[in-house]
């Protein structure tokens, strides 16, 4: 089988077992592989209720046929479980050095199950698997974690990590690489933290199986030189993904004060000018010649990459304008294994209901010696307050009651990313729909919205943009397993990735194949989502209510007295449903489940939740 | 007229400048800023003028600030 090793590492950690299992060439061409892999396995595996940091839910790292094989930005893994945040399906992806090792070692993905007896690693190198003590590094950061690592394997392994955070439960707790940065923003670091599993080690020295190796490699070579060009000529990198803050910032779009304000004048204080002007360091996930982690100093002196989104959310949106010390929060919940995003909102959330006057606290929007103190409480579920603050913002809004549901930035639990829907409702329906909860790596319609449609409508556009995105980015690129950069932020050609994938597969698809596994994966998303919630209804596709209330509008700038409107977003997300084919309540209908293949999964889920015929 | 431009993200080191006022005549257009500021019209994805998407055969007005951007499809 060209393309896939064909086999899927399962390792037991109550029994210190692992085995080899295949899988068919058919389970391979309809699910392809990472997210398509781990949202297939996770629905046959998992029962609907169980506890996500219980030793019943199981962790799954999965790749797909281009991870790993030198090609533009193929250094990614697909990290997923039931996720501790949002209570459904839950995922992520990094880049790391596992992407080429795993597939390198035999496997396009691993499934984790049970739990160690104590601190564990778990050390993979080709057919063998070892369950070593970790209990050194147990309660330390990622970044003494890693070191421990290298220091015993050297720098070629593969690794995946947790901090104190994954220790501790925290329910956004992500896995880390220093090959690239984390991914698992649902809480997929509590999952292994819950399991005992420190970390993941793995040498492969296998050839990964494609059907023209020498064609591939010449594509491969080729097209990451004709990237790295790209770049160097359009500057790109100089500021990388930071040049979207003044942009936001200029269009009313940033998240300020936990997204109650859309710009600020200090704003500038942190841009992507001061950042590539504050470097010491550029760091670039394996296979990429884009790199974008801007590495600059922090308030400490230590070496903090920072990326637009943790920019935006430990900085604009607590009102913190010294960029050293948004470094050093950035620092912070890398070292922990934190989500810098969901611990920017969970932060800003908690200054936001103080300064309501909704509880009593110490901590004020602008604040960075305190924002770091809670942090460390949030890390290490420290008293009452770091078990709030651990548990995230909607689970601390429902604890402090008084209608802050409202003014908690999240979609289904995940928090939203550093783009101030305000006045952006396209962008809103993006979040309110993004699979997983309000992730910005789906789709990204702002530039379109902006441009090619007027701000203030709510048009069948809107909804078709946001579908076209979610099938390349929350789609193909998740399922080849490839990061989206060269495309959105150099615009490589999208044909490319059907090219990558034939060749080293052997098959003929189009683009217009990728889009198909797309939907049947975002179904299947949807169909764990009601398995574990039967009564949901739209409303879980809502945005934060607070976007919605004309009292936080804007006083002045460019959509001065404006918020979305609550009737006109209810029809534009029944334009996204119409054109999904998902009924009123946005779940996926029996037609269109039969029609992408899923009637056996549809069966599953209509023993939880009733599933309609079809819509309307 | 003046027109106060704000460069976003490598069009900024393209044109060796982050922001400035520029003075135009009267009802120039977004392309003509473009030209003016040395950029090649193909590489902004997006203009806003006053915080609002225009094209480049839009005509600009004194006072207006003007952001011209690279960016695409967002992080």
């Amino acid at each position: 089988m060209n393309g896939w090793t064909g086999n899927i590492l399962r390792v037991n950690l109550t029994a210190k077992t692992y085995k080899k299992e295949t899988f068919s060439e058919e389970f391979a061409r309809t699910w392809v592989g990472g997210r398509g892999f781990a949202v297939k396995i996770l629905y046959d595996e998992l029962k609907p209720g169980i506890d996500p940091l219980g030793p019943e839910n199981k962790l799954v790292v999965a790749l797909g046929p281009i991870a790993g094989i030198p090609a533009p930005n193929t250094g990614k893994a697909v990290v997923a479980a039931k996720s501790p945040l949002t209570g459904f399906y839950g995922d992520g992806n990094l880049g790391t050095r596992v992407s080429e090792q795993l597939r390198k070692a035999g496997y396009d993905a691993m499934i984790i199950e049970g739990k160690a007896e104590g601190p564990t690693m778990l050390y993979i190198e080709d057919d063998k698997v070892e369950f070593l003590p970790a209990g050194e590094v147990w309660g330390k950061g990622t970044y003494a974690t890693n070191d421990w690592i290298y220091a015993r394997y050297g720098k070629g392994v593969g690794v995946l990590n947790i901090g104190q955070g994954g220790e501790n439960m925290v329910r956004y707790a992500v896995v880390r690489s220093l090959e690239g940065r984390a991914g698992g923003r649902p809480g997929i670091g509590a999952v292994m933290g819950s399991k005992l599993l420190k970390a993941i080690v793995v040498k492969g020295t296998r050839p990964i199986p494609q059907a023209d190796p020498q064609a591939m490699k010449a594509l491969g070579f080729g097209d990451l030189k004709t990237v790295g060009q790209t770049d160097k000529k359009t500057g790109w990198s100089i500021q990388g993904t930071t040049a979207v803050l003044a942009w936001c910032n200029e269009v009313a779009g940033l998240p300020v004060r936990n997204f109650r304000k859309t710009h600020h004048a200090d704003a500038w204080k942190i841009d992507g000018e001061r950042l590539n002007a504050a470097r010491v360091a550029t760091y670039g996930c394996p296979n990429c010649t884009m790199k974008c982690g801007i590495t600059i100093h922090d308030r400490e002196g230590r070496e903090s990459e920072l990326d637009y989104e943790n920019v935006g959310l430990l900085g604009s949106n607590l009102e913190i304008f010294d960029l050293d010390q948004v470094g050093s929060l950035n620092y912070l919940c890398d070292e922990y294994g934190i989500d810098t995003m969901s611990a920017g909102c969970t932060l800003s959330f908690y200054a936001d209901a103080i300064d309501h006057g909704i509880v009593a606290g110490d901590f004020k929007f602008g604040d960075a010696e305190r924002a770091k103190e809670l942090l460390g409480l949030a890390a290490r579920r420290e008293g009452k307050l770091g078990n709030l603050l651990a548990d995230g913002s909607l689970r601390m809004a429902r604890e402090f009651g008084h209608n802050s549901e409202a003014y908690a930035m999240q979609v289904k639990g995940l928090d939203v990313a550093a783009y101030n829907c305000k006045f952006i409702p396209g962008q809103a329906l993006a979040f309110g729909v993004a699979a997983i909860g309000a992730h910005h790596r789906e789709a990204w319609i702002i530039t379109f919205e902006l441009k090619n449609t007027t701000r203030d409508s709510y048009g069948p556009e809107k909804a078709a943009k946001v579908i076209e995105l979610q099938r390349i980015r929350g789609g193909m690129f998740e399922f080849i397993v490839a990061c989206r950069f060269p495309w959105i932020e150099l615009g490589w050609p999208l044909d490319n990735y059907p090219k990558y994938f034939n060749t080293v597969t052997g098959l003929n698809w189009t683009l217009d194949d990728m889009w198909k596994v797309a939907d049947r994966i975002y179904a299947l998303i949807k169909l764990h989502y009601i398995r574990e919630f039967p009564q949901a209804s739209r409303k879980g596709d809502y945005p934060p209510a607070v976007w919605f209330d004309p009292s936080n509008a804007d006083t002045e700038g460019p959509i001065a007295g404006k918020c979305l409107d609550m009737d006109k977003y209810d029809q534009l997300l029944q334009h996204y449903y119409d054109q999904r084919g998902y009924d009123e309540r946005g779940i996926p209908t029996r037609v269109l489940l039969n029609k992408l293949g899923l009637s056996t999964e549809a069966a599953a889920a209509g023993k939880y939740a009733k599933l309609n015929q079809e819509f309307r | 007229m003046r027109i106060t431009v704000k460069l976003i993200g490598p069009l900024i080191y393209e044109a060796g400048f982050s922001e400035k006022v520029i003075t135009l005549p009267g009802s120039a257009t977004a392309g003509a800023l473009v030209a003016r500021v040395k950029i090649d019209k193909k590489r902004p994805t997006i203009i806003t003028r006053n915080g609002k998407a225009v094209e480049l055969n839009d005509t600009l007005e004194d006072g207006d600030r003007v952001v011209i951007s690279h960016i695409y499809s967002g992080g």
